[in-house]
């Protein structure tokens, strides 16, 4: 049970800055997702979390005390890693009693500790075999048994589930949600797989390039964001971004057509460019104004269909979702939009509210 | 399907009869030093190439007690058995330094010892007797132990370190999170993970001390190791050849039955040698 604290945290290499300078609270027994593009610092920031890393400037708190200096053990937590880093020359039981050992428990105490925690993984069978014998889904489990007989007081994931093929990755995904219900314990999981973050996540934390984009429930990041790359980057197929100019203040023209935002608090500079965004699921079979677009793609995914088109004059590509329908390449349909759920960005791809 | 096969015989035999060839280069000396290690004096000198008539151990016995092997064997297995332990020792630790801490001027310590890699031995021995000297470690045991360990010590830890380098970082970072402390990561993970390229290690170095003359020559100038002991029997005008047999085959004998116990390890380690060097 923990809460913690980033306070201004930054991280160079030489003279790369890598972490640019991190605010971030968790409050205790939290599920929170770092998510961001490759290279964006999630996993220096996890480890910097860990005590991997050394932290160049800032402060790093659990539970209001100040861990900056300290060494990983001393600082309570575990960690899982994208490549489960089990000890290859120990059992499975070994590889999760280790840091048991180290502390000094005795081995009948470590042994049922250990068992424990393979009965709530489902890996007693498997205590007595090493991490060769193991398929990749069994290594994981023993990477997070090995998290879980420390009792810590954050569990840090690093991209734990990468490693694994799409189904397995699904189960172990609901599985991990178990464990942090039946744990209730402050879990930090970086992923850059957003399907990830939205399922598992309390609360996301959007890096890019060093810096936190957007903090906030799945939820909120999908409805509400803050600007142009949390948009983008939180919503599969992505949110359309279509190029408009402000033709009053809260009035912009698309192709032509005229779409009022009355939801709208500040004034738009007439004239000015702005990006609309709307998420494919926002732009058919609604009441809003309309425009027909050629299909040029179709995803049939079943229910769904998401098909590909060009919009307006300038010919914008754009992304549509259609439920139950068979939409086939070369038709013409009518795109409506759903104004009420468009989202607008200036030139500084800032969210206008 | 018969005319390849022909060819593939053709090959085979244009391949084996060289290395026959090869092997017999190898094995004659052996059996040249039992042969004769079996006979007398007469024996020798009335038919050096043919085969032992009357097999006699009295030379091995000579060898052992009047020509002090057994105490040159002492020596030799005590200076070995050391030099090995203080190189397994010291390269694993080192190795693991080099390979996953991060401390100032890493990579300029790594070059200095890839650098003392090419420097012979022979080039540095006037400055190392005089160390030797200095030290009051002449005609001692442990100088002999200690001189071993500085001249193999290069490249056992080169061979450590590109072997921990190869490891995946991640296993050091959970044995820090699981609460090792420096040196029980080293004990608990880097000793049993390194265990392939230190017994590599372990074999070579064991040859290399085992076999070594020069050292030794220069450092146990009282005492004799093995090797040292052998050379001495050779005379500048007339050389006991079934006594010098007897010794060398005494000499060779540890070494011999190293091969046959670790056999499989050895051309894995030479293996390991080859893909890293
Ligand atoms: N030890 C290091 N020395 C120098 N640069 C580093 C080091 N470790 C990481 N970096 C750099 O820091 C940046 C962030 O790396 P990091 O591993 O945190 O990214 P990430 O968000 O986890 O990416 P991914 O999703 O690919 O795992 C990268 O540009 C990387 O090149
Ligand atoms: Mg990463």
């Amino acid at each position: 049970m923990a809460e913690l604290a980033l306070q201004d945290v930054r991280k160079s290499f030489g003279a790369v800055d890598v972490i640019k300078g991190v605010d971030l609270e968790i409050k205790d027994g939290e599920f929170t997702v770092f998510v961001g593009p490759s290279g964006c610092g999630k996993s220096t920031l996890l480890r910097m979390i860990a005590g991997l890393e050394e932290v160049t400037s800032g402060d790093i708190m659990i539970d209001a005390e100040v861990v900056t200096d300290e060494e990983p053990f001393d600082r309570e937590i575990a960690m899982v890693f994208q490549s489960y880093a089990l000890y290859p020359h120990m059992t499975v039981a070994e590889n999760m009693a280790f840091a048991l050992r180290l502390q000094g428990m005795s081995k009948p105490e470590r042994r049922k500790v250990v068992e424990q925690a393979a009965e709530v993984l489902k890996i007693t069978p498997l205590l007595d075999r090493r991490p060769a014998q193991l398929s990749g889904g069994q290594r994981q489990r023993v990477a997070i048994g090995r998290a879980i007989v420390r009792e810590p007081k954050v569990f840090l994931f690093d991209e734990p589930l990468s490693n694994l093929d799409a189904e397995l990755r699904v189960q172990m995904r609901i599985e991990i949600a178990r464990l942090h219900g039946e744990l209730k314990s402050t879990m930090i999981y970086v992923t850059h797989d957003q399907t990830e973050a939205m399922t598992m996540a309390d609360r996301i934390v959007v890096l890019r390039d060093g810096l936190v984009e957007q903090v906030g429930a799945p939820t909120d990041l999908y409805d509400d964001p803050d600007n142009m790359f949390v948009a983008g980057f939180i919503g599969s197929p992505k949110m359309n971004f279509l190029s408009v100019a402000a033709t009053g203040p809260r009035q912009v023209s698309l192709g032509g057509l005229s779409l009022d935002l009355p939801q709208l608090k500040n004034d738009l500079n007439v004239g000015t460019e702005y990006a609309l965004g709307v998420r494919p699921e926002h732009l058919f079979g609604g009441e809003g104004p309309g425009l027909t677009m050629q299909i040029e793609v179709v995803e049939q995914l079943g229910q769904t269909a998401y098909v590909h088109g060009r919009l307006g004059a300038e010919a914008q590509p754009v992304v549509v979702e259609l439920r139950d329908q068979r939409p086939k390449t070369g038709q013409t349909i009518e795109i409506t939009f759903d104004l009420s759920r468009a989202t607008l960005f200036d030139a500084q791809e800032q969210r206008v509210r | 399907m018969s005319k390849p096969a022909k060819r593939d015989r053709r090959i085979l035999w244009a391949a084996s009869v060289p290395m026959m060839l090869l092997a017999l280069s190898c094995v004659y000396p052996i059996y040249f030093a039992i042969n004769n290690a079996l006979k007398d004096r007469k024996g020798y000198i009335l038919d050096r190439f043919g085969l032992v008539t009357d097999p006699s151990i009295e030379n091995f016995v000579t060898a052992w007690s009047r020509a002090r092997f057994d105490e040159y064997f002492f020596n030799s297995v005590t200076v070995t058995a050391g030099a090995v332990l203080a190189l397994l020792l010291v390269s694993s630790l080192a190795g693991f330094a080099l390979a996953v801490l991060r401390f100032p001027a890493r990579k300029l310590i790594f070059g200095v010892i890839l650098a003392s890699l090419m420097i012979p031995v022979q080039v540095v021995l006037v400055p190392f007797y005089q160390t030797i000297v200095a030290l009051e470690l002449l005609n001692t045991r442990i100088g002999l132990i200690l001189s071993y360990t500085a001249f193999f010590l290069p490249f056992s830890t080169y061979l450590m370190t590109a072997f921990y380098a190869a490891l995946p970082r991640e296993l050091v970072d959970a044995a820090r999170v699981d609460g090792a402390k420096f040196l029980q990561v080293w004990w608990y993970v880097m000793l049993p993970m390194g265990k392939p390229a230190l017994l590599t290690l372990g074999i070579l170095n064991t040859l290399y001390c085992w076999n070594d003359v020069l050292i030794s020559l220069l450092v146990l100038q009282d005492e004799r190791t093995l090797m040292v002991g052998i050379a001495a029997l050779r005379g500048e005008y007339t050389t006991n050849v079934p006594l010098l047999s007897a010794a060398i085959v005494l000499g060779a004998a540890p070494i011999v039955l190293l091969y046959v116990i670790f056999q499989r390890k050895i051309v894995a380690g030479i293996a390991t040698g080859a893909v890293k060097g």
